[in-house]
């Protein structure tokens, strides 16, 4: 949906414009206007070069834009220092990643830990914030397992845990089921399914239409341009 | 948000990091353990050979100075080339009104003499010399006392033996007390005497039979005369202050040609240690720029490695910035890193060098001279692993800079 910003409105983007500098200047997102109310399970959805990693990066406050604006649960992102971006990143975003991008020589619980160190928060209640939200994921039992002794599933729901452990205000899925089989892949998107049941606001890019249909909304990106919404009429199904 | 650096886990995992790659962690360590070792050893090594060689002059009065007659090398007052002179002790006495930086001094006059006792007889060499030699050669009194200034202003017939005569003279029984027979003029023995220096004038007062000088001069028949004049000169002056009063004194006393330098011999030989202290400071110079050299390749491979440290967790740095982590926590940490290190390897080089130094000390004691001196002071040790802290953190920084400026979304994309 293309709409004007209100109190349920997670992620607001007005006109986002991005282009990478080169020897021939890339154009990647073109005035792009999108908004993402609190509670939604949101696709982005486009093909490879389409610009839908550069807009999740933009959104997880990961990569600058070049003009437009950008709200985040009612927070401007602009020229945001270092410091802030790591802030904001920390307490208002959970990020999952198609790799996992786990510590490899942390455990289960040390990695979903992690977040809550950088909040300062004390071992003892962090180890047990952690434990809770493995618990959540079914992975009590591998608390205490390397990245490299789980499953990619288990992996992926570490990962998640991880992503959720700070109560963010929404949470970015980069291919979250890239890495994993079908099986496993609709495992982890009932995750996500639950997740957002509870609440959570999630928005996962995807160039897996499986991934897309079992999501409430899909955004189809082409060309940097957002090309249509699945709650607008004349969305096309297959593209 | 806290900085890592005070949270127990963030060294816990740095423990943990430098364990995960043993032999890198291993090879550096001992770059920065060598490199302070090293460093300890040169300098408190430096220090000892320097305290080694010292001991050799232990006692012995490093201002020293001195004059002794020649045979005339120009003709002069109807003196002829190759004619001879002595000093003498109206000479001694006008040097002494008129020099201006003497301190102690005294005239010597040496014998090759025949000491016995009973049936004992020892070859020695008998010199006669005033109160104050004690002040210029520190005597080290083994039993009575030195020859003293009334003894030399009353001729007394007193001797102070070495201790090599001593024994050979009385076995393990006191001398003090007995009188000795030198060349047939008997000798109270007063005392016995040794040397810490391995450097003398007129040899070694072990094997010395020392008389006062007023003594010596009238039991040999020899008038007046003096053989030599040494003195030292007071703190900050140098003997050579003397030397061109001492020149005038003598030349127009005994008619000899102000060009003649031969005939006045004048030594100092504060020059001669003055040369040598400048070796043991060139030696010292030495040891700190190897000792710096070693260092500097210990602190070179810490920053070599922090830099193989930050290319090799770009990624995990990346991944640690999207979950919060700001770019101090990034440099904490790198820093940290080569701060355990630098300290830990550091501290027990240090440690590694003070005790190959307590071995040497130990090895080198000698009951009588003492400690050589290889030693490190706590101080030093301070200041090596001070300097190895600073210049491994400084190390460590470069890297850990180029590590905050790690954007996150470049470091999750790097391969």
């Amino acid at each position: 949906m293309i709409g004007h910003l209100n109190e349920e409105t997670v992620i607001s983007l007005r006109d986002i414009n991005k282009t990478y500098p080169g020897a021939v200047p890339l154009h990647v997102l073109k005035d792009i206007s999108l908004d993402i109310r609190k509670g939604e399970l949101v696709s982005i959805m486009g093909a490879s070069g389409s610009g839908k990693s550069t807009l999740l990066n933009i959104l997880g406050i990961l990569d600058n834009y070049d003009s437009g604006t950008y709200m985040l649960d009612g927070t401007a992102i602009r020229d945001l220092s270092e410091n802030r971006a790591a802030e904001l990143r920390n307490r208002m975003i959970g990020f999952v990643f198609q790799s996992f991008n786990l510590i490899s020589y942390k455990n289960a619980l040390e990695n979903v830990a992690l977040p809550l160190f950088y909040q300062g928060i004390g071992r003892k209640k962090r180890n047990r914030l952690a434990m809770e939200q493995l618990e959540r994921m079914g992975l009590a039992d591998r608390a205490h397992h390397l990245p490299g002794e789980l499953s990619g599933g288990q992996k992926q729901r570490v990962a998640i845990a991880r992503a959720i452990v700070t109560n963010p205000s929404l949470i970015l899925a980069d291919e979250p089921t890239g890495a994993l089989d079908s099986i496993t892949s609709g495992e982890v998107m009932g995750v996500f399914r639950e997740l957002n049941e509870s609440g959570m606001t999630i928005v996962i890019v995807t160039h897996d239409p499986g991934v897309g249909a079992s999501t409430n909304r899909i955004i189809r990106i082409a060309d940097g341009r957002i090309e249509g919404s699945s709650d607008t009429p004349d969305f096309k199904k297959e593209q | 948000m806290k900085t890592s650096i005070f949270d127990i886990e963030n060294w816990q995992e740095i423990g943990a990091t430098l364990a995960r790659n043993k032999t890198r962690t291993f090879l550096t360590a001992f770059g920065i353990f060598w490199g302070t070792a090293m460093l300890a050893m040169l300098f408190g090594g430096a220090q000892g050979f320097e305290g080694m060689m010292r001991r050799n002059f232990a006692g012995f009065a490093t201002n020293l100075g001195g004059v002794f007659s020649n045979r005339r090398t120009v003709p002069y007052k109807g003196f002829n080339k190759g004619s001879d002179w002595d000093i003498t002790s109206q000479d001694v006495e006008i040097i002494r009104r008129l020099a201006p930086a003497i301190e102690y001094s005294t005239e010597m006059n040496l014998r090759s003499a025949t000491a016995a006792y009973g049936t004992q007889t020892k070859s020695a060499n008998a010199m006669g010399v005033e109160g104050e030699y004690a002040g210029i050669m520190n005597p080290v009194i083994i039993e009575g006392r030195f020859i003293n200034n009334s003894d030399v202003t009353n001729e007394r017939k007193v001797a102070v033996i070495g201790k090599n005569i001593a024994t050979s003279l009385f076995g393990s029984d006191s001398p003090i007390g007995k009188y000795i027979s030198v060349d047939g003029i008997y000798f109270l023995t007063v005392g016995v005497a040794s040397q810490l220096s391995e450097v003398s004038i007129g040899g070694r007062l072990d094997d010395n039979i020392v008389i006062p000088s007023t003594t010596l001069r009238r039991a040999y028949n020899s008038g007046n005369k003096v053989n030599f004049f040494v003195y030292t000169a007071p703190p900050g002056h140098s003997p050579s202050d003397n030397e061109s009063v001492m020149r005038r004194v003598l030349a127009t006393a005994h008619s000899i040609s102000p060009d003649d330098k031969v005939a006045i011999e004048f030594m100092d030989i504060s020059e001669q240690f003055e040369m040598i202290d400048k070796l043991f400071l060139g030696i010292s110079l030495l040891a700190l720029f190897v000792g710096f050299g070693s260092l500097m390749a210990g602190v070179i491979g810490v920053g070599n490695i922090m830099w193989i440290v930050v290319k090799e967790r770009t990624r995990e740095f990346g991944i640690r910035r999207a979950i919060g982590a700001k770019p101090l926590d990034i440099t904490v940490q790198v820093l940290s890193e080569s701060i355990l290190l630098t300290l830990v390897a550091g501290t027990l080089g240090v440690c590694f060098g003070a005790l190959v130094l307590g071995i040497a000390d130990s090895l080198t004691y000698d009951p009588l001279l003492g400690h050589a001196g290889f030693e490190l002071p706590f101080k030093t040790a301070l200041i090596i692993v001070g300097t190895f802290f600073l210049l491994g953190s400084a190390a460590g920084t470069v890297p850990a800079i180029k590590a905050m400026k790690i954007k996150p979304i470049e470091a999750i994309n790097d391969k």
